[in-house]
């Protein structure tokens, strides 16, 4: 086992440059895992819908616990996950645990009582431990069969979205300066326009996800132009999509993402430019845009996979509030749930490692893991950049989760996702809204 | 003239079904930027392209007057592979320079500047050639930092080979994938075969009550999309699983959670769902060509005193080769394309994956490997290709195997 670890901590070596404790640091310990129990040979299989580079991380985080308890760790991946994990469910051939990327799959899935609960012990934990504690409590409870409430789903690796990714070489090269308000930006796209230049680099197109992009943009806009109160409202549908605060945002939206001049390729070509080629505009040759809105996890999709970000060529800023507005510094962000799907002690196990402050590091020394585990060493984070985006979540006066993923699954992986793609091929503001609000109607 | 019109039609036909393979091995063969930043078709001919090139490495500070350097050099001292070469054309500089128009301000310069034109980067003449050397000559000696510039160059076609060294030996991803499939398509080509040929000789030439009824069901079956069946079918493997590991645990005495423990999605399971699809359309197939056999043949072997078995094993297999054969062709294409199967009921582990699933997933990762994507879906194509190709001539006869027949 000690030699297993070594190659794994060896080939972490290559891919963590930064100081702090490293990967093999806080996986070499199994002291600081606490007393976790001995599962010697005892098979744990997880599902989820990471793949690639996340797999890999995931995979080695996992190795940390298997080192410590003896047991088994098997993940398996697939983009399909979300219609995989339905047929394994219902067909009874359940995952130890199932890692959903949104809330509302997971509480269909509870719903029809395919989901262990984790106890209240657990609850209590997460929003004593969390960041923001309570409300990532709420994204995991749901109600099973008889309508009960129970803590279901745990979260575990966050994205941050509110962040706008450029080329400091092409700021140099342009003299522009970051700006830290949302009219500060709104003119810097202005002078971008006059010098020539093309602000924005925007794509929505993500196979049967198409859109999800753009509710990105207005989510972090709602938070911007009205007050979380009425972001809560708009998320449980108290307020209506096509009221004002709604439209607005939405308008706002449109003048970035419906400006030729602002797009690069053209207006047009949002909707048919896959949100994962986008970023590669800042670093084309000549660049095609300067700056990119998207989440902490876009690295992966730049041309060398996020090592720009390292090497200087990549940074980003914080999405800037209107100062008018007065609204504070709003952030907007997501999470994986992890749930248990076939109870067995060494699945309870698990779970209690997540609970670790070195689970978390474990992760976090990799890369792109975010996480707001009060108890984890910050100058874990892989990279400075990733400390930066821990900063901006602390910064933090206002902390919203996605609101697709918190609104039933018909609107925020269906009417939201395909109306926005609509509106970015030209369908206007009010229709856009009024299709929203009337699906929703016919869920309710 | 006609037979000219004919000939003409047929190779624009011939164009446009070779046409997507073609761009599939170009581009498995082009470098991972070229393959996204340019169409395939401007793989054979010098292309202008944009590169972006650093004047020199970072952290390097000793003072000069006069640096000498070559852009393709510097674009080439860090790729092993798909090495830029050809004539630079231009470079598109952009900068602040001073204002002429209001003193005491800057303006944003892009411009684009050709060979032999001066140009001011941090203060100091560069020059470039079209062969790709430059000089940047300072007033006095200075310690610029590097620079960026996008340089565009008239690019001579470059292939390699990179993309099928990284699937087959860097990671083992193809290789496992081509076991796995493998595992999974032999077996579920032999042993539907096996079965509907003898039940075909049993419907065609066997008398037993009901035989015309049971016939029109089987037949009835081919129907059945497999989709609609992953969720009884895998509620049956789970049922068999458990089943099976109780009696693993009974027999062998291990604990349930534990080693004991059969798997409901594995190689196996695949092969009875693959059998239990592709047997109606081989029974159907085989059924209407054994039964099309010279009856005077079968009745002759009958009076000299065989059996059913003897009748089936001595005359029928090796009559039916072609029919046996251009069915197995089908169920093995069929099998080694299959994808959704193998992802509801096939194993889930990295290593046991079959080709289609790997294939999906090098495209799902970042959804951008197109150079690595298309490596593997050349390597994928070949044995489906070796397969049609090796028994090709049976199959024009075994297609025609049900449409001809006599009685």
């Amino acid at each position: 086992m000690k030699s297993y670890l070594g190659t794994a901590a060896s080939v972490l070596a290559a891919a963590t440059l930064f100081a702090g404790p490293s990967f093999a640091d806080v996986c070499d310990t199994p002291t600081k895992l606490g007393d976790l129990g001995k599962f010697e040979g005892e098979v744990i299989t997880i599902m989820g819908s990471m793949e690639g580079k996340d797999e890999e991380m995931l995979t080695n985080t996992a190795s940390c616990f298997e080192a410590a308890t003896g047991a088994v760790v098997k993940y398996s991946g697939s983009r399909d996950f979300a219609a995989l994990i339905v047929a394994d469910l219902r067909s009874n051939n359940s995952p130890n645990i199932a890692i959903f990327p949104q809330p509302g799959l997971a509480g269909d899935m509870a719903k029809e009582g395919h989901l262990v609960p984790l106890g209240q012990e657990s609850a209590d934990w997460m929003a004593e431990n969390y960041g923001a504690g309570p409300s990532w409590v709420a994204l995991g409870t749901y109600a099973d069969k008889d309508g009960k409430e129970d803590f279901y789903g745990f979260a575990y690796k966050m994205d941050l979205k509110s962040l706008v990714w450029y080329s400091p070489e092409q700021f140099e090269d342009n003299g522009y300066e970051i700006p830290t308000t949302m009219e500060g930006l709104i003119a810097l796209s202005d002078q971008m326009v006059e010098d020539g230049n093309t602000p924005w680099c925007i794509g929505v197109e993500s196979g049967n996800a198409t859109g999800w992009t753009a509710t990105d943009w207005m989510e972090d806009l709602m938070l911007r132009t009205t007050t979380p109160e009425n972001y809560d409202r708009w998320v449980s549908n108290d307020l209506p999509f096509n009221s004002p605060e709604v439209l607005k945002a939405m308008e706002v939206y449109g003048q970035f993402s419906r400006n030729d001049d602002y797009v690069a390729g053209g207006a047009s070509s949002v909707a048919t430019t896959f949100f994962g080629d986008a970023p590669k505009g800042l670093f084309s040759s000549p660049a095609s845009c300067l700056m990119h809105r998207q989440a902490s996890f876009i690295p992966a999709f730049f041309p060398n996979k996020g090592e720009e970000v390292a090497n200087g060529e990549a940074d980003f800023f914080y999405f800037p509030p209107y100062e008018a507005a007065d609204l504070g510094n709003p952030v907007l962000g997501a999470g994986t749930l992890w749930t248990m799907t076939k109870d067995s002690p060494a699945t309870r196990a698990f779970f209690e490692y997540m609970k670790e402050a070195s689970a978390h590091e474990a992760w976090m020394a990799q890369g792109t893991f975010l996480t707001a585990h009060k108890g984890a060493d910050l100058s874990a984070y892989a990279t400075p950049a990733l400390r930066k985006q821990g900063e901006i979540l602390s910064n933090a006066t206002t902390f919203r989760f996605d609101a697709s993923d918190l609104m039933p699954g018909a609107i925020g992986a269906g009417a939201f996702w395909s109306e926005m793609t609509a509106f970015a091929n030209g369908q206007d503001a009010k229709t856009t809204a009024d299709n929203i609000q009337s699906a929703w109607d016919a869920i309710k | 003239m006609t037979r000219t019109f004919r000939n003409v039609v047929l190779a624009l036909i011939v164009v446009i079904w070779v046409l997507p393979f073609i761009a599939l091995v170009t581009t498995s063969l082009r470098s991972e930027t070229a393959s996204k930043t340019s169409g395939f078709w401007t793989a054979f001919t010098p292309t202008e392209l944009g590169h972006r090139f650093g004047t020199h490495d970072k952290g390097k500070t000793e003072p000069f007057v006069t640096m000498s350097g070559n852009i393709f050099e510097r674009l080439n001292h860090d790729r092993e592979s798909y090495e830029v070469a050809g004539d630079v054309t231009s470079i598109l500089f952009k900068g602040r320079l001073p204002d002429p128009d209001k003193p005491g301000k800057t303006k944003l310069i892009r411009k684009l500047i050709f060979a032999g034109e001066v140009m001011d980067v941090r203060g100091g003449e560069f020059v470039f050639q079209s062969s790709g050397d430059f000089t940047w000559t300072f007033p006095e000696a200075t310690a610029p930092k590097p620079k960026n510039l996008d340089a565009f160059i008239n690019q001579s076609p470059v292939f390699g080979t990179d993309a099928y060294i990284e699937v087959l030996f860097e990671n083992k991803n193809v290789p496992n994938a081509l076991i796995s499939s493998f595992i999974v398509t032999i077996p579920a080509t032999i042993i539907p075969i096996t079965i509907a040929a003898f039940a075909a000789y049993a419907f065609a030439w066997m008398r037993f009550p009901g035989r015309d009824w049971l016939f029109v069901i089987v037949v009835s079956l081919m129907v059945v999309p497999t989709q609609l069946a992953f969720l009884p079918v895998l509620q049956g493997f789970s049922g068999i699983a458990s089943w099976a590991t109780s009696l693993n645990a009974w027999m062998t005495d291990c604990e349930i959670t534990k080693t004991c423990q059969v798997a409901s999605k594995s190689f196996a399971s695949l092969w009875v769902t693959h059998t239990a699809f592709g047997l109606p359309l081989a029974i159907y197939l085989l059924r209407n060509y054994i039964v099309g056999l010279p009856k005077e043949l079968l009745e002759s072997a009958r009076i000299d005193g065989a059996s059913h078995l003897k009748i089936f094993t001595r005359l029928i297999i090796p009559l039916s080769v072609p029919a046996l054969a251009s069915f197995s062709i089908f169920q093995f294409l069929w099998v080694w394309n299959d994808l959704i199967v193998a992802l509801y009921i096939g194993p889930a582990d990295a290593a046991d994956l079959v080709f289609p699933i790997r294939l999906q997933k090098q495209l799902g990762t970042f959804k951008d490997q197109l150079h690595l994507l298309n490596a593997s879906a050349v390597i994928s194509m070949i044995v489906p290709v070796i397969v049609f190709l090796s028994m090709q001539r049976y199959f024009v006869r075994g297609l025609l195997a049900g449409s001809v027949k006599g009685g």
